[in-house]
């Protein structure tokens, strides 16, 4: 175990549950015992995301975590799931704009017989030509489903509005023309460049102890392909929200019409300011007793549900505020929203509403690092973006937060002059 | 799992407990023997409408109030109506269960149904079910739904239909409320950071007073169901076809033919290595969601099998579906494939236990179904004995007749398909 080197825990108030190892290679590995599960999560990150394509090679990211799928020169399609299924376990991957991840749930005694054939796909996807070809197939109805679905598609082109041509307005799936012009060279290239160890975080979290759980890492993730380089991704700044950027959708069957507003976020780097976001949001529109669901739901009876979301980026989060409602209230929902802004930004937050907030995203924290699988996609996606430790400073950070600071931090972000906005229509 | 502990309280309440001190966290469901497979078809939607109203009012507190006392305290709180079950779910820090619990107890025993909550709620429902057809894959659920269960609670949706939900006045929810909601009829599943006797303790606190009536629960009559299957088209202006196909299969009383079922259904449908997904998507490129359901139910299920396609795809889908299917019923499964699908139905099946809540529920829900707890281990044992040729019989009793078939999709596309 001599090639290991445990990191010294950074200084975090909080004591990080698991351990972090990094290889020789560079490769990350983040390992929990919990003692009374027989369930084992594999979880493999790999910044290779949306964000890493370079600027034309729309679609790549996920079109790649398809054709991992599809097997190396000694695993050929399609086993892979059956070695992981078979055993019953089970197996599933996911690609955004920060990270693509793959991961499998099962049983820790088939570990030593199913890792070598999840580490082999990973490290050594060989992409055939006429595989690549089939599963083009199957990327374009997965895109085509998702332009039936009016939320998607909303969402969409609400990212598009907040951040231009900036890497996190792209369009993860890519449209059916730019995956159209992907070829197998390409991504056999954008593989051996980010599926290389530095890139990498390998979590292992549930009935296996840590030196078995190390040694079979070591044993299987330690072979690289030689490494590729894609050709480079243009920097571009960050967008800057300058006035209130509309953009409007006709669709077919539309139901209701949509109001969807989205503010830009700090990246990972401002956590804390992050955090007062993802309270703010609560704050605004989660929960029968928050502010919008209360007064646009209950009260005005003005839209038939109202959410708001925040999702935390490597680069630049995004807080959006949707709601559902009959096409003649939108002026009057959109302005009462900037209305509650302007509220919160000039006047201080009650002692009963940060209390009840607080309590309520600590409760949240718990309830959703329950299982093996959760606490293992919450490790690898800090990693990922910055640091696991991180990952449970959450509850103690959102402790630390006082009324002043949800006003600075609102007053900073969420202007109700400068948003992104996207309106649905029927036809 | 870890040991359930069943006791019977002398109202006739049932509470089931697997104690986990894994994480502070408690979750609780309540179960009742109502839902849409209890509702007269022309008031349909009832049971959604009482989950919904259930939390806006009870006779001491409105509907700001209990959401307030929900939220302040980071607990979560919500009722939800299916067809064969009505559940009120919580989910707790350990300390703060029991405040919970009373909570619940009192919007169980007196909800007041408020009439501005109310007709609130009935928009909302109308225009929940008019946003039902914004997706394809609902619309071509719904048109097969209401082919292969005519009459019957089992074709429509449970938020009711437009009609019936304009229909429906507080009275009638007070009058399901009445009949249904009684202590004889409830059962208590908690999971979580609690031994049987704390939560045996709060339960009698809270519902142990509640009165069991001395007249009996009505019993239930549901038209026969038999197979006549029929295909419907729904022209729509999408990217995709949406086909469905569906047989109409055993409920879970039958045991051995819904545990073959359910191995059949894992085989041709569940997962990355299943036959749907390898034979139509990894090797023939005509489909992202391609997949296979036939869910657990009181009355007659259906096993259906589905995908979207390119429309120009629409009639060699439909085929490629029907030709898996009859796969099933012509020949018998090799030994090693049934062996695979078992492997994979029994580890997903344990999967689906970790969390408390996943616990409490399908141990709550077994037992208000009334299979009983015991249902856990013998579902894992019957499928473990179910051998080719049975597979085989169980395929040709239920998959051999012509499907129900649901097209939605460009007119241009349904044409194609005869």
């Amino acid at each position: 175990m001599q090639q290991l080197t445990r990191l010294v825990q950074q200084h975090t108030a909080i004591p990080f549950p698991a351990h972090i190892f990094r290889l020789e290679s560079g490769l990350t590995v983040i390992h929990q015992h919990i003692p009374a599960t027989p369930v084992t999560v594999v979880d493999v990150w790999v910044r290779a995301g949306a964000a890493a394509e370079p600027d034309d090679w729309y679609g790549m990211a996920h079109f790649l975590e398809h054709m991992i799928f599809k097997g190396s020169k000694t695993v050929g399609p399609g086993v892979f799931d059956w070695v992981i299924e078979n055993s019953g376990g089970m197996t599933n991957a996911a690609t955004s704009h920060d990270y693509a991840h793959f991961f499998i749930t099962t049983a820790a005694e088939y570990l030593p017989e199913t890792l070598p054939y999840f580490a082999e796909i990973l490290l050594h996807a060989q992409i055939p030509d006429d595989e690549f070809i089939r599963e083009r197939e199957v990327v374009l109805e997965e895109i085509r489903s998702c332009q039936d679905d009016p939320d998607w598609l909303g969402f969409q082109s609400l990212c598009e509005t907040i951040y231009g041509d900036y890497t996190y307005g792209r369009s993860i799936l890519g449209t059916e023309e730019q995956v159209r012009m992907r070829s197998p060279n390409q991504m056999r290239c954008f593989h051996r460049t980010h599926y290389q160890p530095e890139n990498m975080t390998v979590v292992l979290v549930g009935g296996i102890e840590q030196e078995k759980a190390l040694s079979l890492v070591s044993e299987n993730f330690g072979n690289f392909e030689i490494r590729s380089e894609c050709p480079p991704t243009r920097q571009k700044s960050k967008p800057i929200l300058q006035k209130i950027q509309r953009t409007e959708l006709r669709l077919p069957r539309l139901g209701h019409a949509r109001l969807m507003m989205g503010w830009l976020g700090p990246g990972v780097a401002q956590l804390s300011e992050a955090c007062c976001l993802d309270m703010l949001s609560v704050i605004l529109a989660s929960g029968r007793s928050s502010r919008l669901v209360r007064e646009l739901r209950e009260e005005k009876q003005l839209v038939l549900d109202i959410a708001s979301e925040f999702s935390l980026q490597r680069d630049a989060s995004l807080i959006t505020i949707t709601a559902w409602l009959e096409e003649g209230d939108l002026e009057q929902v959109e302005a009462i929203i900037r209305d509650r802004l302007q509220e919160i930004i000039s006047e201080p937050i009650t002692e009963a509403e940060l209390q009840r907030t607080k309590r309520l995203l600590c409760n949240d924290y718990a309830f959703s690092t329950e299982t093996p699988s959760q606490m293992a996609g919450l490790y690898g996606y800090y990693n990922t973006i910055s640091a696991a430790e991180l990952s449970v400073s959450y509850p103690q950070r959102i402790q630390q937060i006082q009324g002043f600071d949800l006003q600075r931090v609102a007053a900073k972000y969420l202007s109700p002059e400068k948003y992104a906005v996207t309106v649905m229509l029927g036809l | 799992m870890q040991t359930v502990q069943r006791t019977t309280l002398s109202n006739g309440i049932t509470v089931l407990t697997v104690e986990n001190r894994a994480t502070d966290i408690i979750a609780a469901r309540l179960f009742f023997r109502a839902g849409g497979r209890w509702e007269p078809l022309e008031k349909s939607g009832m049971s959604h409408l009482l989950a919904v109203l259930l939390t806006k009012g009870t006779h001491t507190l409105n509907s700001a109030e209990i959401a307030e006392k929900v939220e302040s305290i980071g607990a979560s709180l919500g009722a939800d109506a299916s067809t064969d079950y009505f559940v009120m779910s919580l989910k707790t820090v350990t300390a703060d269960f029991g405040e919970i619990l009373d909570l619940a107890a009192e919007i169980l025993r007196s909800p007041s149904f408020p009439p501005n909550e109310f007709e609130l709620e009935q928009h909302l429902t109308l225009q929940s079910i008019h946003s039902q057809k914004e997706r394809p894959f609902n619309l071509a659920f719904q048109q097969l739904r209401s082919a292969m269960y005519p009459n019957h609670p089992y074709g429509v949706s449970i938020l009711g239909t437009e009609e019936t939900v304009t229909q429906l006045t507080p009275a009638d929810l007070h009058q399901y409320h009445q009949t249904y909601f009684r202590p004889d009829n409830l059962v208590v599943s908690l999971s979580g950071c609690i031994d049987h006797e704390q939560a045996i303790n709060l339960i009698e606190q809270t519902l142990g007073d509640w009165p069991a009536p001395s007249h009996p629960l009505p019993t239930l009559e549901l038209p026969p169901l038999s197979s006549h299957p029929q295909t419907d088209k729904l022209p729509q202006e999408s990217q995709q076809s949406i086909i469905m196909l569906g047989y109409l299969g055993p409920s879970v009383y039958k045991r051995e033919d819904y545990a073959t079922l359910k191995l059949l259904n894992t085989y041709l449908g569940n997962g990355l290595s299943s036959r749907l997904f390898v034979e139509l998507r990894e090797k023939r490129g005509l489909a992202y969601d391609v997949s296979a359901f036939y869910p657990t139910r009181l009355e007659p299920s259906q096993f259906v099998v589905y995908m979207g396609t390119a429309p120009d795809n629409t009639p060699v889908a439909i085929a490629g579906l029907e030709q898996e299917v009859k796969l099933l019923w012509e020949a018998p499964l090799a030994e090693e494939e049934l062996q695979s699908a078992k492997n994979k139905l029994l580890g997903q099946y344990a999967l689906g236990k970790q969390t408390n809540a996943e616990i409490a529920q399908i141990l709550g829900w077994y037992e208000t179904i009334s299979v009983g707890i015991e249902f856990d281990d013998d579902f894992q044992a019957v499928v473990q004995q179910i051998t080719p040729q049975q597979a085989q019989n169980v395929a040709q009793r239920y998959l051999s007749t012509d499907p129900y078939i649901s097209l939605v999709g460009p007119a241009q596309a349904l044409e194609l398909a005869s």
